[in-house]
């Protein structure tokens, strides 16, 4: 018998060596994700010890330490058991049955691994249940090198969590180098904080207490202007399944403050913001009419800084929801997305163009004299939540409200050396200015 | 921003003066990494090119750039040029770029106005690229915020409190989650843009780095605050690299007697004395083992003012008829 006859051949081996496998894994995820994506696992141990009150989080904590030498997150949210530790925690992928947490944000089987992985080269997780506690403790170089996929169990001795404090610590410590380099640094501290707050922005303000590096971080709200007439519209779509828990879309669009970096669509998965914001074609931003080819939404500019969008997918069954596995953007495939989009589409229509005529208005009658920015800047700002029946935006006509004489505006430029004299000399302090007392000054001097 | 030199006269701004005496102060203990003489010096010495003329005499430095943003009165920077100084006409963020960085050098952006994000454009360009021991100053106004300005012009309730419009303007990266209005304006303001301007040099040199033991890194040397006519803020740092860092001990800045030993900023005011009363303290100085100064009728706080950075105050004399 020799390797030419087939039937007795070798098999080709395809197993993935570990390290390449771990170096695929961690490619994909920014840094920034990959401790939300921690966040993540924390919030979903509160989902599980959530109760049935207002804030169902209260006395629920996650404290985070990033620095150049060491990643630690650490929370009291009930922590999770031996049996759930070996047949899915440290398991890539889940496996099929696996037991979830029902309305969950964290729910690929990838995120802590993957997160562990990306930070550095040794992890130590330790959890406590009121029933039992474990510790587990990798060296990922020698564990490479190893053959299998088993994680060694290891002695359970944090002095933070217990069976009577539950609660789940992890380190990872020997940092790669590009993240220790970016983990030492104010700006990337800054911007974990400021992505907590706005992501996890449902869960803090239910309760859930979040610090980093003993900064404890409050949540970011959104708001939306309501007045006589002026108010956003609201739409509920339901995606039912048949063997599966079904989708909930709850759609709310209108006007809020005047905020450029505010303004555009939020999309929020299980209360887990995924966009922020966003003003990319995705959600409709700059679309064109394919065959008409005229704008259906324009492209986002700063007369829509006051525009609010917001779509909130929630479902027992995460796998349902229309969110990729890095929780950055939506899968725009899915179908639950799709039919949605549709709906946000016609719903921003109408706030656009209220948005349109109010930049007309100012324009018209300067930002003082212009009656609809008055009307708008009057309205009382309302959180999203308070919005729970379909409705239809409503918002004053212009012209419908009346405030002062018809203006006019007048534009005109003289030598800087000539404004900046008369603006010493009148005592003013920009070139608007100048130009109003000029015209006030010798209108006075004709009136009289 | 604007063409400063037609408005103020640098030479008569004596805690700029000041300011600028300690910097000498400051550079000369440079000389663990290389005679101060061969540093380079890169400024923004507009007309009056008072800080290139200082450190000229000083310490002697040679290899000397202005970095000029203002085109149309060319001929005024270049007859007013004292010595071999180079004059880049350009905006600074264009100039910086194409300097060379390759030697030690020492940076001053002395900025007049308030800090904008081009700024920090200026600061990345330079912390990509600076060698182990060079060393850099940056000075912003700190009056008040644009931000707090117009919040407060608009007086619009309905529009994002002044800290967010901040916020906005630099990236919740920059700006600390707890920062409020009333860090944008005065010493406060001050003390929030030179944690931007540290963390936005943080930043660059995270990017240029390879590993933890390679590592550059900026390592702040004082803070200074001032106020001639405008509030004005400094921070002072140096870079070094870990193989340097035996050099950078060997410095000794924080022996420099101005540095306040909590490492808080300088604060430079100028006492109000006469001429005589000047005299009579001086006389008593330097005071080693802590005597109490006979003072008489000189008010305790200028005279402790005065105490303590004398070294480095103007000395003024009006010519009377």
């Amino acid at each position: 018998m020799t390797e030419t006859d087939s039937e007795v051949r070798e098999n080709i081996s395809a197993e993935p060596t570990k390290a390449f496998f771990v170096d695929m894994l961690v490619r994909d995820i920014p840094l920034e994700q990959a401790v939300l994506d921690l966040v993540d696992n924390c919030v979903d141990g509160a989902k599980r010890l959530a109760s049935k009150t207002e804030r169902p989080y209260e006395g629920c904590y996650v404290e985070i330490t990033i620095d150049q030498k060491q990643f630690r997150i650490q929370d009291n949210c009930g922590g999770f058991d031996i049996e759930t530790a070996r047949e899915y925690a440290f398991r890539f992928g889940r496996p099929a049955g696996a037991k979830a947490t029902a309305h969950s944000i964290g729910q690929f089987g990838v995120g802590m691994k993957r997160a562990l992985f990306k930070f550095g080269r040794h992890f130590n997780v330790q959890s406590a249940t009121p029933e039992e506690s474990w510790a587990v403790d990798v060296n990922v170089e020698e564990w490479e090198a190893e053959s299998g996929w088993n994680f060694p169990w290891s002695e359970f001795n944090s002095d933070k969590i217990s069976t009577d404090d539950p609660g789940t610590d992890i380190k990872v410590t020997n940092l790669r180098p590009e993240v220790a380099l970016k983990f030492g640094t104010t700006f990337f501290v800054n911007s974990i904080i400021g992505l907590i707050k706005s992501k996890h922005r449902q869960f803090i303000s239910d309760g859930l207490q979040i610090s980093v590096n003993s900064t404890r971080i409050d949540a970011t709200n959104i708001y939306l202007l309501v007045g006589d007439g002026f108010a956003p519209g609201t739409d509920i779509l339901e995606f039912p399944s048949d063997d599966g828990a079904p989708v909930v879309a709850k759609i709310i669009v209108g006007v809020g403050p005047s905020s450029p970096k505010e303004a555009g669509w939020n999309v929020i998965c299980n209360g887990r913001v995924i966009l922020e914001a966003d003003r990319r074609p995705v959600t409709g931003w700059g679309l064109l009419e394919e065959e008409a080819g005229r704008t259906l939404i324009p492209s986002f500019h700063n007369q829509f800084a006051r525009f609010r969008g917001i779509v909130s997918f929630d479902s027992d069954d995460s796998s349902r929801i229309p969110w990729n596995t890095t929780k950055t953007d939506v899968d725009q495939d899915s179908i639950v997305w799709r039919k949605t989009f549709q709906r946000m589409l016609e719903m921003m229509r109408p706030v656009i163009d209220f948005l349109n005529e109010l930049d007309a208005d100012i324009d018209e009658n300067t930002r003082e004299k212009s009656a609809l920015l008055d009307f708008v800047t009057k309205a009382t700002p309302r959180r999203p939540e308070s919005f729970l029946i379909k409705a239809t935006f409503q918002a004053p006509a212009r012209g419908s409200i009346v405030k002062g004489p018809k203006m006019v505006k007048i534009q005109y430029s003289r030598t800087v050396d000539d404004v900046d004299f008369l603006q010493d000399a009148l005592g003013l302090g920009s070139a608007k200015a100048v130009g109003e007392a000029c015209f006030d000054i010798v209108l006075k001097r004709q009136r009289d | 921003m604007t063409a400063s030199f037609r408005k103020i006269d640098y030479s008569l701004r004596p805690a700029k003066y000041a300011e600028r005496k300690m910097l000498v102060d400051v550079f000369r203990r440079l000389t663990p990494f290389q005679p101060i003489e061969d540093y380079n010096y890169v400024g923004f010495g507009s007309v009056w090119f008072s800080d290139f003329i200082l450190f000229h005499k000083t310490l002697g430095i040679k290899d000397m750039v202005s970095i000029e943003q203002s085109d149309s009165s060319r001929d005024r920077f270049e007859e007013n040029r004292p010595f071999q100084i180079r004059i880049e006409f350009a905006n600074s963020s264009v100039a910086l770029p194409r300097l060379d960085w390759t030697k030690r050098t020492i940076t001053w952006l002395d900025y007049d106005d308030t800090l904008v994000t081009p700024m920090l454009q200026d600061v990345r360009a330079i912390a990509s690229r600076a060698v182990s021991g060079s060393v850099l100053a940056v000075s912003v106004q700190c009056m008040k915020a644009k931000a707090l300005i117009e919040y407060h012009e608009e007086n619009d309730p309905s529009k994002a409190s002044a800290i967010e419009r901040f916020r906005q303007t630099f990236g919740r990266e920059r700006v600390p989650d707890g920062a409020q209005d009333d860090d944008l304006a005065g010493w406060r303001y001050g003390a929030l843009c030179r944690k931007i301007l540290v963390t936005e040099i943080e930043q660059a040199l995270s990017d240029r780095n390879t590993s933890p033991e390679t590592a550059i890194q900026f390592l702040p040397i004082c803070e200074i605050e001032y106020q001639d006519d405008a509030r004005m803020t400094t921070i002072v740092g140096i870079f070094v690299s870990p193989e340097e860092m035996n050099r950078y001990e060997s410095c000794s800045f924080s022996r420099i007697d101005f540095i306040p030993a909590d490492n808080k900023a300088i604060r430079i005011e100028m006492p109000k004395l006469t001429v005589r009363e000047l005299r009579k303290i001086e006389q008593q100085l330097p005071n080693l083992d802590g005597r109490e100064l006979a003072l008489g009728s000189i008010p305790a706080s200028d005279a402790e003012k005065f105490c303590r950075m004398y070294r480095y105050f103007p000395n003024f004399s009006v010519m009377e008829a």
